[in-house]
């Protein structure tokens, strides 16, 4: 009984900081999100308007699109970050001339806040000025202009948050890897397993915990990306990279629609956690029955 | 006698204006006594004039009298969500805020604005005797509520102007060459017949003689609001089109069928006028805000081109930052017939007169501190370095400063074009509900500069999710 009384007396200060910034603006949302708010509509206060947000969505295209072109982001983003982070923390457990200085250069992207992330690549692509555009039509004679190349601007928001957040994915699991036990790897190769057999046998369903950690944060963090797609593109053209998070900011601060923001706010949570539960349900759950049978 | 007498009095007057002269000097340390040590926050766009602020006015302010203040400059957007949340939550963060002329009518709306006028009228003991409502030009008027009375000191005050390469106009080669093509003498256009002549000119001439040259600007960005006000704002009144084609008295009419213009025959010549211009300005158009805009110009890399009188200084005449320094001139936009009369009659206008204030929020906490830094940013004195750092002019006085005719040689006569046709110019209507219609159409415009909808039905489509927005917001009944 004493016990208890001491653990929620060290879980208060946390309780109360979750409850505070967490719980409670949650709940706000929840409430505002079932009312119809503009602060400069003709009547400025809130009204409630029931489920009307939530169906409003269903049918705004804008919205849809912006899901859709989130869903491609995220997809191709955070796979390309898995593999190439997975090379280079292989990459990182060898010895080769250079190996700490190439690890910090690497490492430097994360350090740099996604504001200026975006900036430097808006510098980096903007057409005539840009060093990119410049030598891609210098080597390749490709004209790049991400103001009016749609797809070209949706793979360098792409590329960009590739660049950005790769070494993350390196870290964690290069610490994953290089915290592995030797003994398996050894008796695989006594056993005269390739290199494709240990990867796939030992070393991923090994590292699996940490691939999954990983996918969740870096899912999650680009499903709301904002600021780095915001300097670089605005969303644009047209609606090409408007994803999620810059719809959202969109609708709920220049436009001042609280409460359908919130709706939005709430679904893309609500989206979020299904989409990690059934990465978790595919990737874990197998192998747990598997396990029990 | 007569003559000691004389001399007594003389010595009397001379005495008295000696002791009332510092009395009158050192108002500012007088009324800042009391709040010495206050910290004044504000926040404004980072733009030329308020840099000025922050780096020359704010710290003079506080020489004087001891009260800081600290301005933080930041983007268009930021600004704006800093200001309004701020408000709306009333935490008083911020003592100034900086009001761009078209949000203005929504913060008046929303009681977000201490009124100036009458919080000087009601404690005189903060009134600056160099500040005088009165000093300001009319651009002041679109800060004041239907009583008159002041919500904001004016501290940016431009046109928007159509500005073109001297050295291009004036190259005998180049009037020569256009002159064999065109038939017509090379000057600034006056129609938009004659501009789109010029731009196709001189995007051809940079092809042909291998030059990184185009004939325009276009702030054309598929993904940001620069576009949206580029069309309404200084495009669409040269055709006719006024106030976003909205009409407040038709019920907030924007398609034709409700008697509004945003999808009328003129507007959609406009826009058509525009795309083409678009297609043949540089690559980097596409990608352009307001100060790409000018950056392009500057580094000369178009003929002539619309251009945010903000900017027109420095690329006039910082040869630092600017390829053309002493080859800039200055004209009115080219327009449809008609438009010129209408806007001279008061009925229309010609294009987009753009600045802003500086305002007092309701919720600030050192409000009467506030008050002596705006007098202070608002007076004559300060006014005309102000207006040669950065090209604003808020004060009457100003244009006859000889510093300021110096700057307009350099400018090719663009305050003197403030001066006198500022009036054929106008700032955003007023709406309170004005980043709510733009953001619920701009994304149908942005699909109409990707090509993914044609100007036609893009505008329709505009004109129904205006009013269906204006529905939704309580206003169109």
């Amino acid at each position: 009984m004493r016990s208890n009384k001491i653990g929620w007396l060290l879980l208060a200060p946390t309780l109360t900081i979750l409850g505070l910034f967490g719980i409670v603006p949650f709940l706000y949302v929840l409430y505002v999100a079932f009312h119809q708010w503009n602060p400069f509509g003709a009547n400025p206060g809130m009204i409630y308007n029931g489920a009307n947000n939530f169906r409003r969505l269903v049918v705004d295209g804008e919205f849809l699109t912006s899901i859709y072109y989130t869903a491609l982001f995220a997809f191709f983003a955070v796979v390309s970050e898995i593999i190439l982070g997975y090379l280079l923390a292989q990459l990182f457990t060898k010895d080769f001339p250079g190996k700490a200085v190439f690890r910090t250069i690497h490492t430097l992207p994360l350090i740099v806040a996604p504001i200026v992330v975006g900036s430097v690549w808006r510098l980096m692509t903007t057409p005539s000025i840009g060093i990119i555009p410049y030598y891609l039509k210098y080597w390749f004679g490709y004209d790049l202009n991400i103001g009016s190349n749609a797809t070209a601007a949706f793979a360098l928001t792409v590329i960009m948050d590739i660049w950005h957040w790769t070494p993350l994915v390196t870290l964690t699991l290069l610490a994953a890897i290089v915290s592995l036990p030797k003994d398996p790897f050894e008796q695989a190769q006594i056993d005269g397993a390739n290199r494709w057999q240990i990867f796939w046998h030992i070393t991923l369903p090994m590292i699996r915990p940490a691939i999954l950690a990983t996918v969740f944060i870096r899912l999650m963090d680009a499903l709301r990306t904002v600021d780095e797609v915001w300097m670089l593109t605005g969303g644009g053209p047209g609606a090409a990279t408007r994803y999620l998070g810059l719809h959202i900011w969109k609708v709920v601060f220049p436009k001042t629609d609280y409460g359908y923001g919130s709706a939005i706010s709430i679904i893309v949570l609500y989206l979020t956690l299904v989409m990690c539960w059934l990465l978790y349900v595919g990737l874990v759950s197998p192998r747990a029955k598997k396990r029990i049978i | 006698m007569k003559r000691k007498l004389n001399l007594s009095l003389t010595a009397l007057v001379v005495g008295l204006m000696a002791s009332t002269a510092p009395a009158w000097a050192d108002f500012w340390s007088d009324a800042g006594a009391k709040y010495k040590g206050v910290v004044l926050h504000g926040v404004t766009e980072s733009t030329p004039p308020s840099n000025y602020i922050k780096d020359i006015l704010a710290p003079e302010f506080e020489k004087k009298t001891g009260i800081k203040v600290e301005i933080e400059t930041t983007s268009w957007d930021q600004m704006y969500d800093k200001a309004i949340k701020d408000m709306e939550a009333q935490t008083g963060i911020y003592d100034m805020i900086y009001i761009e002329q078209d949000i203005i009518y929504a913060y008046l709306a929303r009681n977000f604005l201490v009124d100036i006028s009458k919080s000087l009228k009601d404690d005189p003991s903060l009134k600056a005797p160099e500040f005088d409502e009165t000093h300001f030009t009319t651009f002041a008027n679109y800060f004041k509520n239907a009583d008159g009375d002041l919500f904001g000191i004016p501290m940016e005050a431009f046109i928007k102007v159509y500005l073109y390469r001297t050295d291009l106009f004036n190259d005998p080669k180049v009037k020569e060459a256009f002159k064999k093509e065109t038939g017509k003498d090379l000057v600034p256009a006056k129609t938009h017949e004659e501009y789109t002549q010029i731009v196709e000119f001189f995007t051809k001439w940079g092809k042909d003689n291998n030059l990184e040259l185009w004939g325009t600007t276009a702030q054309a960005h598929t993904g940001h609001p620069a576009s949206w006000y580029e069309f309404f704002e200084s495009i669409a009144p040269t055709f006719g089109v006024y106030n976003w084609g909205i009409d407040a008295s038709k019920n907030y009419a924007a398609s034709v069928a409700n008697g509004g213009t945003m999808n009328s025959d003129k507007s959609k010549a406009a826009l058509k006028y525009w795309l083409h211009l678009r297609d043949i300005a540089p690559p980097e158009s596409a990608a352009s805000t307001w100060s790409e805009t000018a950056s392009t110009f500057a580094a000369g890399r178009v003929a002539q081109g619309l251009i945010y009188g903000e900017n027109a200084a420095w690329i006039a005449s910082d040869a630092e930052k600017s390829k053309v320094v002493g080859n800039v001139g200055v004209a009115l936009p080219p327009l449809e017939a008609g438009v010129l009369e209408e806007a001279e009659a008061g009925k229309g206008y010609i294009g987009y007169y753009d600045g802003g204030a500086f305002g007092l929020p309701a919720t600030s906490k050192n409000k009467e501190a506030t008050l002596l830094f705006l007098q202070f940013i608002g007076q004559d004195s300060v006014q005309s370095d102000w207006a040669v750092a950065a090209p604003r002019i808020t004060n009457t006085a100003t244009y006859d400063d000889p510093k300021i005719a110096e700057m307009d040689k350099k400018l090719g006569g663009y305050y003197s074009m403030l001066k006198n046709d500022g009036k054929l110019f106008a700032g955003a209507p007023a709406y309170p509900f004005h980043a709510q219609v733009r953001e619920a159409t701009a994304p149908i415009f942005y699909k109409i500069l990707t090509g993914e909808v044609s100007p036609d039905e893009g505008l329709d489509q505009m004109a129904a999710a205006a009013e269906a927005e204006l529905t939704n917001l309580g206003y169109r009944k």
